[in-house]
């Protein structure tokens, strides 16, 4: 989070973090900036409608509804990464059933309802089935990324992580992308850290003792 | 300049669907310009382009908000533009969007399943009965329903809450029409009658077991009342700068707004009918 906030509130998911929980904040008006504290913040869930009630009213919101899509939707993710400069590998967009493909690969659904969609394939003959799933029939595209190390989940919470290899990395995509916590799927090689996905933590994935101090900070900082 | 028309294949199944966007090709490649149809397969092409057009339908989980959100970090003039996408697709937002505003529009409550007596006596005081009830994603009256009763209004509110977060409950407000005001750029660009069906009470509506569109009835835009188009920019206003088509019930004299929708049905011989010249100021818009 960045810039002078005059007042903010924070709505959390968690009863004793935040000044309103998200059912009593949507069915109120909006006047002071908002901090949106959920392990999911995908299209159609809770999280996401405390982030847009809150645009509705003009207020600013962390995150707001352009910086969630962004982070959750896997192609717009790496082309913001890409032009901030975090690694990424070569993606494609498989969106139809006779693509040609190589593997190995990790494959994530596009489409903002999927959760936990990662799928490592190792051979080539195991693809076009777990395309044709994955796409919902080619309804969906698929996002294909070459396995080129080992793929590690993180879970991010406010540039946090409990995962000190990728922590410079972890702190980075916060800065860019303004997600207060979620999951990060990235293959860790020589190079460093690749990202290939973003998708909500499972809420008992959450440390929310780090989430707990950096609300505070952020609090104290106001 | 370089347009491409973002599409699906099912955008070319129905005939007048079809004929509306050879309209936009020709009509802009007679204004100069050129006009691609694009599917989801060629979004990563969208950079090479001045210009996108979505026809293909718009929701936030859609290939076609990609498409737009993608073109807008491009630089290229998108209709619909990502923003539009976010908040007209979604009913929750836009019974949000009309309270802030004072938008004029059928008293609405959102509903998160709270069935304790107080609340279903202050919904049915509110709204009345009968009552609708709508999914925030809802599109083409697809997921609307409505309840005579409170036996139907819980059977029907935990059937649709199986999938939905929060429904939208609306006041029924009876007509034989809706207004739909096409705008463009905060302009009204097309004005039609959306008539309900014989036996119906929406523009799509199950009759005897089948769905039944009721008839378009198109108006020259320049008879629109001064009441129901300075409503309609108003609300257009309070979204963006884009396309849209709202649906607007007149009663006693009265608009009241139903929706604003971005990506409206453009289709040969509907709402092209009167005012012919819809094809040419959108690409205008899309040029300029």
């Amino acid at each position: 989070m960045s810039g002078l906030i005059s007042k903010m509130i924070i709505v959390s998911e968690d009863e004793d973090e935040g000044d309103s929980n998200p059912f009593l904040f949507l069915g109120q008006p909006v006047h002071d900036s908002v901090l949106n504290i959920n392990h999911d913040y995908r299209y159609l869930r809770m999280g996401y409608y405390v982030s847009a009630h809150a645009e509705t009213f003009g207020v600013d919101v962390t995150p707001n509804c352009t910086e969630i899509m962004d982070a959750y939707r896997n192609p717009l993710l790496i082309e913001k990464a890409k032009r901030h400069g975090l690694r990424t590998n070569n993606y494609r967009l498989i969106t139809s059933l006779g693509s040609e493909i190589d593997a190995p690969a990790v494959l994530f659904a596009v489409n903002p309802f999927t959760n936990n969609s990662m799928k490592v394939v190792d051979s080539g003959s195991k693809l076009p089935g777990m395309i044709k799933r994955m796409s919902m029939g080619a309804r969906f595209p698929v996002s294909l990324h070459p396995l080129t190390g080992e793929v590690v989940e993180i879970i991010q919470m406010f540039g946090e992580s409990t995962n000190e290899e990728t922590s410079e990395f972890t702190k980075k995509f916060y800065d860019v992308f303004n997600i207060p916590i979620c999951k990060l799927i990235v293959q860790i090689d020589d190079g460093g850290v690749v990202l290939n996905h973003c998708e909500p933590a499972l809420k008992k994935e959450v440390k929310w003792d780090i989430v707990h101090d950096k609300v505070r900070q952020i609090k104290q900082g106001v | 300049m370089k347009i491409a028309c973002f599409v699906e294949a099912y955008n070319f199944i129905i005939k007048s669907e079809r004929i509306a966007l050879m309209k936009f090709k020709s009509t802009a490649e007679s204004m100069g310009h050129e006009f691609e149809f694009i599917y989801k397969n060629d979004i990563s092409k969208i950079p090479e382009y001045d210009a996108l057009f979505i026809r293909a339908t718009t929701d936030p989980s859609s290939s076609a908000y990609i498409a737009s959100r993608l073109a807008e970090q491009s630089g290229l003039k998108v209709i619909d533009d990502p923003h539009s996408i976010r908040t007209c697709s979604n009913k929750a937002i836009l019974h949000d969007l009309f309270h802030k505003n004072n938008i004029p529009s059928p008293e609405s409550i959102l509903f998160h399943g709270d069935y304790s007596r107080e609340t279903l006596d202050t919904i049915f005081t509110t709204l009345g009965l009968p009552i609708i009830i709508k999914t925030p994603y809802t599109r083409f009256s697809s997921h609307v329903e409505k309840a005579s009763n409170e036996k139907q209004f819980i059977e029907i509110s935990k059937h649709l809450l199986r999938k939905a977060k929060v429904l939208v409950l609306q006041e029924y407000v009876q007509s034989d029409f809706d207004w739909r005001v096409g705008i463009l750029r905060n302009e009204v660009l097309y004005l039609c009658k959306y008539c309900i069906p014989d036996g119906g009470w929406k523009v799509r509506s199950k009759i005897n077991g089948k769905n039944v569109w009721g008839d378009t009835i198109a108006l020259s835009r320049d008879s629109i009342s001064p009441g129901l188009k300075e409503l309609s920019i108003t609300l257009s206003k309070c979204v963006g700068n884009g396309l849209y088509g709202l649906d607007v019930k007149e009663i006693n004299d009265e608009y009241k707004v139903i929706e604003i929708n971005d990506n409206p049905s453009i289709y040969d011989g509907y709402e092209d009918t009167v005012d012919g010249d819809i094809y040419e100021k959108i690409v205008n818009a899309l040029v300029s």
